[in-house]
């Protein structure tokens, strides 16, 4: 082979073995997913037996309450669990943001949280929540008010579910906050302090335009991160009581594996796939890390 | 020639004694270094059961491999298993009762008669008719009539295990604080609930409550005591008429007076709460009778009594639990089979009970040694079994979706009070009829 | 940069919050922790107490009865091996993006950055399905497969932003100095990604060693790894918490050392890309 061959081949080398196990372990079994959508195929029977339905399960999934009630606990869930992170999370990055000695030691315990494995946390937060004998209630009681039944009740199981996911993802809206931060021109502040702005102007105006880019990747990330939620609210309420904490994800999971109707959880998940394929193309119409061209 | 006949009938039968006991090994023999393995149930009766594994191997030389579940998870991952092409992970899977149908139609067990009477392996002295009866017809039997009931068809596909009835327990000292009589009728019952509450500030009865297979057990155990149904002889739905609102409306009284959480008490949560003294009552499987002894999971030994299910307009109580069987593509079915058969044997279910695990065989109950341990128990438990109810649920192959996603949907709502029982029912009668039709079983 | 002489004293008030914020992250795993060391008596004590006598009796059981070195064994081969395959072949393929003009390279590239976001339920069921048809269901190799899948896209674009990074001059040079194109990737170019690496090791290893649902569809009782297992505790006979817990703070344990080893590029990670310049 000539040099100029080998040469030409090289990236198709190197990007070869990727591909191959992306395609196998990705995109085949999303088309696996596309396929089975038109079948009715119970777990535990030969795919011969299964009926071809064609569209039936997409057109159940439309009509079904129970789908619509999971998407909009999924979404309600994304939107305040998510919103309360972005504030909280750019209230005290704002707050923190002048690098203090000792800075890096707490940001090591910031990043803590967002390492556990999820199927950890939703066991130590079924813990901290519970009824009985959870800390949660006796640190209510300590304060004088009374406890709460909260995995039991559907609002107060799916208040559980968001607080555990801000005490989750907050540290990490606070760290990329920090780090958009840090990028922000000294003598752009200075400028906006000589203009005469005051504190909240300073704020408003000058920091959070600049942020702009950071907080929607951040924003759309955890978005994301909250529809594929799943192992969490498996552990911790099972989607109970009734469907008030019924993720999506978790729905698709059940109709896999508890109703045993491979077809349908199928339709549910392309659903699912789209959704989420949506938000990700909107972060890449904002942010797109790949506008560099190639070098050679 | 008669001495001589005598002296060789002498002869054999004293030849004949160890060669039985030869034949006991025999049995075993052909298996002996053979490894099975078990899926069970983290379950109070397993948790006795498994300390004789070591046993089992000790006399058979057929080792035992252990897979350890939850048991609501138990089935996803037992359908996998069995459903596979070639051989299963499993040589013995041990079912809720609820399952049964569901496996059979699927095909994944085994039938077992086969096996029993298969001189090679069976063991003369296993005594099928010793299993308590309600036991074998409700856990053991499918094929019969509406697929669950015993009758013309029924094969065994299970071996019962860890089968159990329904039972009363309560705390003497609190009934007599507050001049309470022991509950008869449900009448009694809740208005005994309704005075612990408010005088004794604990909860009255504890209840299982958690959304799905959970809620809707729970509320099967008031149905049939008040005549009610799930379905009726033409397969409609029966559950939303007045006895089965009567049933959920009964429920969302025990969760209103009972301890802090219900609504998310799966078996475990719900035995807890009894063991740990925040309810006073306890109404569900008599498998809590071993643990109320144990000290290091309870701190009421001494104090409960025990009494028969309460009466509605009759008496019914719940009837299931689990059973042992084989899947179709177990490597080793045979070493199964003989696994299965001696946990079940007189002899091992004499040391479970002792231990603290539940009674299968009439043998068991009726021994000495465990009528001194179980004194307080036992006269509850004969007459449990007596009302013992096959039919308190209907075990069709669609029963779990049915009991799991829908009725199990429409119940939470009831008892944390944000619909009322009749319109939640109602709304559950569309998607259960389709199920059944779905199933062949309505006709419409 | 700002010089580390020049790093102020923070104000009482500021160091009070940030306190506040690091028991609030701690507070739970603390707990987690101390209720690990808890018998079951005193887990359902009605009082609360900070203080109490500690045992290793759930640690010792989850070890003996529960075959838990088994899982954290499998656990511990599948995160290892997923994560040296995914550097592999993702570190080679972000540098042929970012380094070469090629046919495919654009609908390469955005499909990495879409794939990135996949939801592991929509897996779930083909994977089983194929992977059983594949005669890898059950195996630790097809959870190291779907480990490795899940994770290229990420570490592709990861790496693919820190070899953008890196002036070419010194590829350049190389080349010109007669090094052919594989000679200047292993001797030029991943000497000077170490930190990309251990960013990207670390989030691989983090995914692969903490995921649950795909490793409990595609395991048995033999090819189990500990997350999976850790759905045995959830028994329906009085919540055993003193030995989910210890099973817990078993699963904590790698991910807790590496954060506090790497934090630095763990941070580096997550922000790589988003901040500009």
């Amino acid at each position: 082979m000539t040099s100029a061959r080998l040469a030409r081949l090289t990236p198709y080398i190197y990007i070869l073995p990727a591909v191959l196990v992306m395609l196998a372990g990705l995109m085949y079994p999303i088309l696996s997913a596309v396929q089975l959508s038109f079948y009715d195929w119970s777990l535990g029977t030969d795919f011969e037996t299964a009926r071809f339905v064609g569209l039936d399960a997409f057109v159940e999934m439309l009509k079904s309450e129970q789908v619509w009630t999971s998407m909009g606990v999924t979404v309600a869930f994304v939107l305040i669990a998510v919103s309360a992170e972005l504030v909280l999370g750019v209230a005290l990055a704002l707050f923190l943001e002048k690098p203090v000695r000792g800075m890096r030691f707490f940001r090591t315990i910031f990043v803590l949280p967002m390492m556990i494995a999820p199927i950890c946390v939703g066991l130590i937060w079924r813990y901290l929540f519970d009824a009985n004998f959870g800390p949660v209630n006796h640190a209510v009681s300590w304060m004088g008010l009374s406890p709460q039944a909260w995995l039991a009740d559907p609002v107060l199981a799916f208040t559980a579910m968001v607080v555990t996911d801000i005490w989750q993802w907050t540290p990490f809206v606070l760290i990329m906050v920090l780090a958009g931060l840090q990028g922000l021109d000294e003598s752009v502040m200075e400028a906006a302090r000589i203009d005469g702005a005051n504190w909240w102007q300073q704020i408003v105006r000058v920091k959070l335009p600049i942020l702009k880019p950071i907080l929607i990747v951040t924003l759309l990330a955890r978005m994301i991160d909250g529809f594929r939620g799943l192992e969490v609210i498996y552990v911790m309420t099972f989607g109970g009581p009734g469907l008030s904490t019924e993720l999506f994800s978790l729905h698709i999971f059940k109709a896999a594996f508890i109703s045993q109707k491979l077809g349908y959880s199928s339709a549910l998940s392309i659903l699912l796939l789209v959704i989420v394929s949506a938000l990700s193309i909107a972060i890449l119409l904002i942010s797109n890390p790949l506008k560099t061209k190639a070098r050679r | 020639m008669k001495r001589r006949q005598l002296l060789q009938g002498a002869a054999a039968s004293a030849a004949l004694g160890p060669w039985v006991h030869t034949l006991a090994q025999d049995r075993y023999a052909k298996y002996k270094g053979q490894t099975i393995v078990v899926n069970y149930p983290a379950h109070p009766h397993y948790d006795q059961a498994e300390k004789l594994f070591a046993e089992f191997t000790a006399e058979t030389g057929i080792k035992v491999e252990r897979d350890k579940m939850q048991y609501l998870r138990m089935k996803d991952k037992q359908v996998l298993e069995m459903g596979k092409r070639g051989n299963g992970d499993y040589d013995v899977a041990v079912y809720v009762v609820m399952w049964k149908t569901e496996y059979v139609k699927k095909d994944l067990l085994e039938p077992l008669d086969g096996y029993f009477a298969n001189k090679a392996l069976a063991d003369p002295g296993w005594d099928q008719k010793d299993i308590i009866g309600k036991y074998w017809e409700t856990n053991a039997l499918v094929g019969g009539p509406k697929m669950y009931l015993p009758g013309p068809g029924a094969r065994p596909y299970g071996i019962p295990f860890g089968a159990e009835t329904g039972v009363l327990a309560y705390r003497t000292d609190i009934l007599e604080k507050h001049k309470i009589a022991v509950p008869k009728t449900y009448n009694d019952l809740l208005s005994a609930c309704r005075v612990i509450k408010d005088k004794e500030g604990i909860g009255g009865l504890t209840s299982r409550g958690q959304t799905g297979h959970q809620v809707t057990a729970a509320w099967l155990l008031h149905l049939t005591p008040h005549g009610g149904e799930v379905f009726d002889s033409n397969w409609r739905a029966a559950f939303n008429n007045a006895q089965g609102v009567r049933a959920a409306e009964i429920l969302k009284e025990i969760v209103d007076t009972g301890p802090a959480g219900i609504p998310s008490y799966g078996f475990g949560e719900m035995q807890n709460a009894f063991l740990q003294g925040q309810a006073a009552m306890y109404l569900d499987s008599v498998a809590i009778m071993g643990p109320v002894q144990d000290p290091a999971k309870s701190r009421i030994a001494g104090k409960v009594g025990y009494a028969v299910h309460p009466k509605g307009t009759q008496h019914s109580a719940q009837s299931g639990g689990f059973a042992m069987a084989i899947p179709k593509n177990a490597r080793n079915k045979d070493a199964a089979f003989l696994f299965m058969q001696w946990m079940t044997s007189k002899q091992a279910d004499l040391k479970i009970a002792m231990s603290g695990g539940n009674i299968n065989r009439w043998s068991t109950l009726d021994n000495a040694d465990v009528g001194k341990k179980y004194a307080l128990e036992l006269p509850a438990l004969r007459e449990s079994l007596k009302i013992a109810n096959p039919d308190w649920r209907p075990l069709i192959p669609e029963w779990d979706h049915i009991s799991q996603q829908i009725i199990g949907q429409a119940l939470p709502d009831v008892i944390t009070g944000r619909k009322p029982a009749k319109q939640a029912l109602d709304a559950a009668v569309k998607a259960a009829e389709d199920a059944v039709r779905q199933g062949g079983w309505l006709k419409s | 940069m700002s010089n580390p002489e020049t790093v102020p004293r923070g104000s009482p008030l500021h160091y009070l919050m940030l306190t506040l914020l690091a028991t609030s992250c701690l507070l739970p795993l603390v707990i987690m922790t101390m209720t690990s060391l808890k018998t079951e008596a005193q887990i359902f004590d009605t009082q609360w107490s900070w203080l109490f006598a500690p045992t290793l009796d759930n640690y010792r059981s989850v070890v003996q009865d529960n075959h838990i070195e088994r899982y954290m064994l499998n656990s511990l081969k599948v995160s290892l091996a997923a994560t040296l395959i995914t550097l592999m072949l993702g570190t080679m393929c972000a540098y042929a993006m970012a380094r070469f003009r090629f046919l495919g390279r654009e609908p390469l590239s955005y499909s990495t950055l879409i794939l990135r976001t996949l939801p592991p339920a929509v897996l779930a069921v083909p994977v089983f399905v194929i992977w059983s048809a594949w005669g890898i269901g059950d195996t630790l190799s097809g959870v190291v497969l779907v480990y490795v899948a899940l994770n290229l896209p990420f570490t592709i674009w990861l790496l693919y932003g820190f070899i953008d990074q890196l002036p070419i001059e010194l590829e350049e040079a190389a080349a010109i100095d007669g090094c052919g194109p594989f000679k200047v990737f292993y001797k030029i170019v991943l000497p000077l990604l170490k930190p990309g690496l251990a960013a990207a090791a670390i989030f691989t290893f983090r995914l692969a060693w903490n995921e649950f649902i795909l490793s409990f569809i595609l395991t048995n009782r033999i090819t189990r790894t500990l997350p999976a297992s850790i759905s045995n505790y959830i028994t329906d006979t009085g919540v055993e918490w003193g030995k989910i817990m210890a099973a817990g703070v078993l699963i904590a344990l790698p991910p807790l050392i590496f954060t506090f080893v790497a934090a630095k590029q763990i941070i580096t990670g997550l922000t790589a890309g988003a901040v500009k310049g």
